[in-house]
């Protein structure tokens, strides 16, 4: 089984936001759902990390949340993504890619003799 | 902007938070029902599903925590956590709490009080346009009655000539008038100004107008500016009145405004008039006449112009007065021009008691503070458990020193306003002590910076509390905890910083005490002055029936004399009166009239200073009627008058002057001086007939001054008043003998009716309070002092419980464990002692100026103060020394 990971603040931002760009409006347990799924379970996220990191999205007017029914007919409370949330989540998308190339390019094998 | 939307979003937050819980609560549900559910369909059984959920969560409530920090402003919500929990644990203890509160109460309002008094009168800004441009010039010369000279029209013409620095020059000559009402007359002080005193001055009108240039010189009609006081008092503040005549000393003067409030110097005045009121101001003896001094001299620093220049340009323009006339600076007398700003000349006599007082309560707060800070460095010792449990619980060290901080605050902010209502109180007192020294008393308020000040204070011994309270670095709490100790400190540190407090305390209470002593002794000699008065049955009654500025009257003067005549025949049948006199000045008093003198065959050594003395007139009867004893030679007689040989009196002091080792009868002085000329005394030889006692008429603590007597008869009919002397209960006669004055002379006021021992309670009055205050202060101190000696000691034996039931038990008797303790606080004791003596002696050299009669280190009330606080040092030791002694070893070992 593979190691279960924390998971820091600012890339939970990253996943909440991409998650509700590809699958709509969402539950708070669907994005952990998604979340958990999509790192192959090697993140888990109790309610004191999701929660807060949502309203804190919420708070900088990244995402809106309202309440509805869900699929099975229970009444939940629905995040979706605003024009706002959108243009940052393409910010710190790039943001990512660029620190990650660096760093791989800084972590990749020697291939070249001295 | 997006941290702006945030942070709006969480004050909302913190406001609206409550019901959100419920939102939260509810999501939260969901989140597991869906979880469950999800279990359910992947074929767990319901319990399980719901169990495996639920660990998923991590935690309801931790969630709901986290949400609700990310939600409102959790800062604030755990401070108000915090004031609540110090609020609780300050109920909880409430001896600790009130001892502690009413300490900083005493000390923070006597300080909030006496700030407002230094602030109304020294340092707030004054009211006048750029006020701090403003100049006083005093001119000087040695001698008594030299220290304050005024200048002539002439001098102040050069100054305004000679010194561009000074922007502009206003004179100033105060003058008594009487204003007669519709059915009453008194007294006013007025201030003869020249038509630019307000532009110089920087002062607007409430009302109407003020004086102008154009307002100077004779000819033009005579106009009053009221002071704002005075309108108020006199007038109750009636807008109409600018416009209206009013009848001042018989002539018709139009009151033209109301200047807006500002203290005046050197006295306070009622009203502001022009020259032309008084004819004397604009007669060519004054305006020409370079001796003529009674002008006083403000001027304003021109812009760009700096203190140094004005002060040197003065000094050069005065520097060549001084050589082109040479008559009118007799060189002996030093002639001196000083320049001072006016916002310190209003403050010059108020100065040194204020700071006196500010030092005492500044003290006082010292000694307070370290009592509280070694009151909550002890419960801090017995609260060590409560904080290793709470850090256990996991509060970091920065929260436990916020939560001290809190508490503390709690505790100042309580102490402070209890403070600021004591200084409510205190400023009333403050404020008419503060009226017998400057003319601003009446700005003193508890202002906005008052009030401030006071925050500031309590803010800073809350700090100070809190940083005294040692908390363990961070992290080593820990180490404690898994120890399993109950208390981390009880280090030398602490144990040092209380003795060294108590040291202090000691030190201070010392220092405050010996002040003290010192103006108490002060008082005591002051009272015990000999006015120079054979009796205090003696009643002063002025009754200035003749005013010198209307001109010389020679019918007004024997109308004068024949009425206070009528007026000594009239009181002297009344019940209980031995004998009345008739005199310019009231025994006492010093004359408002004093001239230089010479005596026949004794010139001046070269640079000698032109001996002053003071002018007076009495009738045959005054001297017996005032109880001043004849030394030498006769009274006047009923023949002395006018037509018969000038004759005086003089007293010891004069004599000794001109006589000494000589017998003065018979001998013959003169007045003398360039300003002989405009007074209706003339400079003829007089014959001593007679020599009189000196009495105290500069006040008890002045030097006695020259003085000499003319028949009354002889002379016009200046001041003037009754002096009454009865068998007993003078002060009874006031309201007959007033009866028969107003009869005789309905439009004259009559005012300062005072008897001898009214007279000198006045000079003793200010230093009585003076000393008061201090002395409350040194008790104040002494009781928090000897109260922190007491329980630093018992703190002290209460920890070394065992130590002492180990030595008790190892054979040593109650009496050497007394003597233990008793050594340990006697240790402090005389340190405190060394040092505060130490600092009583320079604190003595400080208050040298408010001293009569006791030298600034005076050995007895230093030795007497040392003694007293050393009485009640041991008595404090003694309290926790005894309590040591009865520990009963069997059961304090069974304890441990």
């Amino acid at each position: 089984m593979a190691e279960k990971l924390d998971v820091k603040q600012g890339t939970l931002a990253l996943m909440i936001l991409r998650t509700l760009e590809v699958l709509g409006p969402l539950h708070g347990y669907g994005v952990a759902r998604r979340i958990e799924e999509t790192s192959k379970n090697r993140l888990t996220l109790n309610y004191g990390t999701l929660y807060p990191a949502l309203l804190k999205l919420e708070q900088e007017g990244f995402v809106t949340a309202e309440w509805r029914q869900s699929e099975n007919n229970r009444r939940a409370k629905f995040y979706s993504l605003t024009a706002a949330g959108r243009k940052q989540l393409a910010r710190e998308a790039r943001e990512w890619h660029r620190t990650a190339d660096l760093i791989a390019a800084f972590l990749a094998p020697r291939r070249e003799a001295p | 902007m997006r941290h702006l939307r945030a942070a709006l979003a969480r004050i909302a937050g913190f406001f609206t938070g409550h019901g959100a819980d419920d939102d939260l609560r509810e999501e939260l549900q969901a989140h597991l029902d869906l979880e469950t559910a999800e279990n359910i369909r992947r074929g767990m059984d319901p319990d399980e599903a719901r169990r495996q959920a639920l660990l998923a969560s991590g935690g309801l409530t931790v969630a709901v925590e986290a949400v609700r920090d990310q939600r409102g402003l959790p800062w604030i919500e755990s401070v108000a956590a915090d004031i609540r929990y110090a609020m609780r644990a300050l109920r909880h203890s409430p001896a600790f709490t009130t001892v502690v509160v009413i300490t900083l109460a005493l000390g923070i309002g006597a300080n909030t009080a006496i700030f407002s008094v230094v602030h109304g009168v020294l340092l707030k800004p004054l009211p006048h346009r750029d006020g701090d441009r403003l100049l006083y010039l005093r001119q000087s010369v040695d001698g008594p009655g030299g220290a304050n000279v005024l200048f002539s029209v002439p001098e102040v013409r050069d100054f305004r000539e000679g010194a561009k620095s000074l922007g502009g020059i206003a004179e100033y000559s105060p003058f008594t008038f009487t204003l007669q009402g519709v059915n009453d007359a008194v007294h006013i002080n007025v201030g003869l100004v020249t038509g630019n005193f307000f532009a110089v001055m920087g002062l607007a009108p409430v009302l109407g107008r003020l004086t102008r240039p154009s307002d100077d010189g004779p000819g033009v009609p005579a106009v009053m500016v009221l002071t704002h006081e005075y309108w108020i008092k006199r007038f109750g503040g009636d807008s109409s009145i600018v416009g209206k005549q009013v009848r001042v000393d018989g002539k018709s003067v139009t009151v033209i405004g109301v200047v807006q409030p500002a203290p005046s110097y050197p006295d306070r005045v009622d009203v502001l008039t022009n020259m032309v009121i008084s004819p004397h101001h604009l007669s060519a003896l004054m305006v020409q006449n370079r001796s003529h001094r009674m002008t006083e001299m403000v001027a304003r620093l021109a812009p760009s112009a700096t203190m140094e220049q004005a002060m040197a340009e003065v000094a050069a323009v005065h520097a060549r007065m001084q050589r082109d006339f040479k008559e009118a600076y007799n060189p002996g007398s030093h002639y001196r021009v000083a320049v001072i700003p006016f916002k310190e000349v209003l403050g010059e006599r108020a100065r040194l008691t204020l700071w006196l007082l500010m030092g005492a309560a500044a003290f006082v707060l010292i000694i307070a503070a370290a009592n509280v800070t070694n009151l909550t460095l002890m419960r801090g010792v017995r609260r060590e458990h409560e904080l290793v449990v709470r850090a256990a619980l996991g509060a970091g060290v920065r929260r436990l020193r916020r939560l001290l901080l809190v508490e503390n605050l709690v505790l100042t902010f309580a102490g402070a306003i209890l403070g600021v209502i004591i200084a409510m109180g205190g400023v009333g007192l403050l404020t008419s002590l503060a009226e017998r020294y400057s003319p601003r008393a009446n700005e003193i308020r508890l202002d906005v910076a008052a009030l401030g000040f006071t925050l500031a204070l309590s803010v800073a011994v809350a700090l100070l509390l809190s940083f005294a309270a040692s908390l363990p670095a961070e992290g080593t709490f820990a180490a404690a905890i898994s120890a399993g100790v109950q208390r981390i400190s009880g280090s030398l540190r602490k144990q040092r910083l209380q003795r060294g407090l108590v040291v202090a305390q000691i030190a201070v209470s010392v220092v405050l005490l010996s002040g003290a002593g010192l103006l108490t002794r002060t008082m005591i000699r002051l009272s015990d002055v000999h006015t120079g008065l054979k009796t205090e049955e003696v009643l002063t009654m002025p009754v200035p029936l003749f005013v010198l500025t209307g001109g010389f009257d020679p019918k007004a003067d024997v109308a004068a004399k024949e009425q206070y005549d009528r007026m000594r025949r009239e009181i002297r049948v009344l019940p209980g009166v031995i004998d009345v006199g008739v005199g310019s000045t009231m025994p006492l008093r010093s004359s408002e009239i004093l001239f230089e003198m010479k005596a026949e065959g004794k010139p001046l050594a070269v640079g000698e200073a032109i001996p002053r003395a003071d002018v007076r007139t009495a009738s045959p009867e005054y001297f017996h009627a005032a109880g001043i004893p004849l030394l030498k030679g006769r009274q006047f007689y009923a023949t002395d008058r006018e037509g018969s040989g000038r004759v005086v009196i003089i007293n010891q002091t004069l004599a000794d002057k001109f006589f000494p080792g000589e017998d003065p009868l018979g001998k013959r002085i003169a007045w003398t001086g360039e300003v002989l000329k405009f007074t209706p005394f003339s400079g003829e030889w007089r014959t001593i007939v007679g020599v009189v006692g000196n009495t105290q008429d500069g006040g008890l603590d002045a030097a006695p001054r020259p003085a000499v007597f003319m028949p009354f008869a002889q002379e016009i009919a200046v001041f003037g008043g009754m002096v009454i002397r009865a068998d007993s209960n003078v002060a009874g006669l006031v309201a007959a003998a007033t009866r028969v004055v107003r009869r005789i002379a309905p439009t004259t006021p009559i005012e300062n009716v005072l008897t001898v021992a009214q007279i000198k309670d006045q000079s003793v009055a200010p230093r009585r309070l003076n000393a008061a205050l201090i002395a409350l202060f040194g008790i104040l101190a002494v009781i928090i002092a000897a109260v922190g000696i007491a329980g630093v000691l018992t703190f002290s034996v209460s920890t070394r419980t065992n130590e002492i039931g180990i030595r008790m038990s190892l054979g040593a008797n109650s009496g050497m464990v007394q003597r233990m303790i008793l050594r340990e606080g006697g240790v402090l004791l005389v340190i405190g002692l060394v040092l505060g003596v130490v600092g009583a002696f320079f604190a003595g050299g400080v208050i040298r100026g408010l001293l009569f009669g006791v030298a600034p280190h005076d050995p007895i009330t230093l030795i007497g103060v040392a003694v007293m606080m050393a009485a009640i040092g041991i008595g404090a030791c003694w309290i926790p020394a005894l309590r040591a002694a009865r520990i009963d070893p069997a059961i304090t070992m069974r304890a441990a």
